[in-house]
């Protein structure tokens, strides 16, 4: 066996161990025909500026900032997955504007996006932001914490852990996603634990809700001054749930409570904010289609590449990335579904 | 002269049949194709010729568990079917004697990056059918440890065996689900020995052979195996026989069951 180490090395942790973060492999001064290309236009940018920057098209999120509901402003991603086109840009992310600063809910998925969305929240509100809250540590959520003041940063202590348990490997995976938009992110854990059950910015009282299902602790937070429910991955809209650390029976509960509970509108994590509950209903619609999908094809005898191919139901063509989200859906969770459903055969004991 | 070049001709021609078969184009273009060839089919003859048919998805979701389907059922007479995965440190991921099964197999297995994976089928003519897909996916899925390394209750399960035959309506194979409790180490995470199952034999009450699975270390932990066995009325159960590296046995037998298909409608949809 050790004949048979690997020679081959590569893959994201590879690449992002050859391009040091926040860096670009090209030396100042240019090489001759960069140089030419360039022409002398660039040259003038001046050397601070010049390493790769000025050699490849910018990127830029172009975020805008929706108002929704009195001081409540969203901030829209694409019903999209990552790629190298969107630059992760696929997450709604909040904020609301009170008088003790403003209230960011969730950051987008890189240090970019986090510097562009902490430009047009302060542009918009023309204030500084006092808190951001982080409803999950999934990436694109999180990474664009890096952008604020870490003090500000808060979350529930288990999103933490979770953070720090799988941050890196969601780094490396969102670099092989979508390349250089991710150029010099890194995890910063959130300045604050969050123990208490809500917190007044201005006006404006947070109650502060803990939930799961979507992953293993989940926040949702309800602005009781405007009534605008921010439902973080626990409700999506017009956008198939992603499950990478699902359990269905949480999310259901969570789904329930939300269904209880009132509010006058709500934001999902991916999809439009509306008011009413859609976003509750097509969420346990959803997760109840793919949860019979998999027990049926658990019980039919079927492989993984077979429940993946399972036909999408009418009602559920609209809602974006379906056929993707049930691919995905059927690698995380169709093992957990075999195993009690396989009888246990043979002599051993 | 004109002897000379009729001679060097009927030498060129007799070399080249001597030296027999060259690697074909690859229509993955994988960098390792040459290497790969000459590893497991060194002078074989070697075809693409869209007769097997590998089902994976694209972009694999977990790097620890790929599925792919193998499906040579357009060709006749399969003796053995290799899974190789060109860019994996360990190649090849398993192989696999359909005796008396149909030319199908599926599974799922590690990758340590994206990778070509690729499957042949060997025909009694002695001509080697591929196909294959390209699978991205995120680094390290052989270097990672198993999450049985995780979970100490592990060991006292392991060779664990779960399965179930399902009898598919109208169709003359059965369908055959198989989970061995097995860590499946591969030995490329740090500080733990490579340690896999190697072999799973499946015989019918009489002992005759149905299939036989050699297993290497790319398969996905708790190998869970799909196979469609050719079942005679009179087979009441299949015999499960199998070893890890380390000798430890695997033994169970899966009753046959009522001949009642639930998979008929649900096969068809699926696998092509």
């Amino acid at each position: 066996m050790t004949a048979r180490k690997p020679t081959i090395v590569g893959g994201a942790r590879g690449l992002r161990r050859a391009l040091p973060l926040g860096h670009w492999p090209v030396q100042w001064p240019l090489d001759l025909d960069r140089r030419s290309f360039l022409g002398q236009s660039a040259a003038l940018v001046g050397a601070a500026l010049l390493p790769a920057e000025a050699l490849a098209a910018p990127l830029h999120y172009d975020l805008k900032a929706v108002q929704i509901a009195p001081d409540t402003y969203a901030v829209y991603g694409t019903r999209e997955y990552f790629s190298r086109a969107n630059g992760g840009n696929i997450v709604n992310v909040a904020f609301v504007v009170t008088d003790d600063g403003v209230v960011v809910i969730d950051t987008g998925s890189s240090l970019l996006y986090g510097q562009t969305l902490k430009a047009l929240v302060e542009a918009t509100a023309k204030r500084p932001v006092a808190r951001v809250y982080l409803t999950h540590h999934h990436p694109d959520h999180i990474f664009g914490s890096q952008a604020f003041d870490p003090a500000t940063v808060a979350t529930l202590p288990k999103v933490i852990a979770n953070m720090k348990a799988d941050g890196e490997m969601f780094a490396e995976n969102m670099y092989r996603l979508v390349g250089d938009w991710m150029r010099g992110t890194e995890l910063v854990a959130p300045g604050k634990a969050l123990e208490e059950s809500s917190e007044r910015f201005g006006s404006h009282e947070f109650e502060l809700i803990r939930m799961a299902g979507h992953t293993s602790s989940d926040l949702v937070i309800l602005d009781k001054t405007t009534g605008v429910l921010f439902a973080g991955d626990i409700a999506f809209l017009d956008r198939a749930p992603t499950t990478p650390h699902a359990d269905l029976d949480l999310w259901h509960k969570s789904l329930n409570q939300l269904e209880n509970s009132s509010f006058t509108m709500l934001m999902p994590g991916h999809g439009p904010a509306e008011k009413g509950k859609r976003a509750v209903e097509q969420t346990n619609d959803y997760l109840n289609w793919l949860e019979r999908t998999l027990k049926d094809a658990v019980h039919e005898g079927l492989t993984m590449n077979e429940a993946m191919a399972a036909p999408i139901p009418e009602r559920l063509r609209g809602v974006a990335l379906a056929r993707d989200e049930l691919g995905r859906s059927v690698a995380h969770l169709y093992a957990k579904y075999e195993e009690p459903f396989l009888p246990v055969v043979g002599d051993h004991s | 002269m004109r002897i000379l070049l009729a001679a060097a001709a009927a030498l060129w021609l007799g070399l080249g049949a001597a030296i027999a078969a060259q690697p074909p184009a690859d229509p993955l273009k994988s960098v390792m194709w040459e290497r790969m060839y000459e590893q497991f089919f060194a002078g074989k003859r070697v075809v693409f010729d869209g007769k097997v048919s590998v089902i994976a998805p694209k972009v694999a979701e977990d790097q620890t568990a790929i599925p792919v389907t193998v499906d040579a059922g357009n060709l006749p007479g399969v003796r053995e079917i290799v899974v190789i995965a060109d860019l994996n440190p360990i190649q090849k991921v398993l192989s696999y004697e359909p005796v008396r099964a149909k030319p199908y197999i599926s599974f799922r297995f590690k990758a340590e990056q994206g990778t070509p994976v690729r499957a042949a089928a060997l025909t009694e003519d002695g001509v080697w059918h591929m196909g294959g897909i390209y699978v991205d996916a995120a680094g390290g899925g052989c270097s990672t440890p198993a999450l049985a390394h995780g979970n100490p209750e592990w060991i006292t399960r392991l060779a664990e065996v779960r399965g179930k035959i399902w009898h598919q309506e109208g169709r003359s194979s059965a369908r055959l689900r198989l989970r061995v409790v097995h860590p499946m180490d591969t030995g490329l995470a740090d500080g733990i020995p490579a340690f896999y199952v190697e072999k799973l034999d499946i015989r019918d009450s009489s002992g005759a052979v149905i299939g036989k699975v050699h297993i290497h270390e790319p398969v996905a932990e708790n190998p869970t195996l799909t196979l469609e066995p050719n079942l005679r009325p009179a087979d009441d159960r299949v015999i499960i026989k199998g070893r890890d590296n380390e000798g430890n046995e695997i033994n169970a037998v899966v009753p046959v069951g009522v001949r009642q298909s639930a998979l008929d409608v649900e096969a068809d949809r699926s696998v092509r």
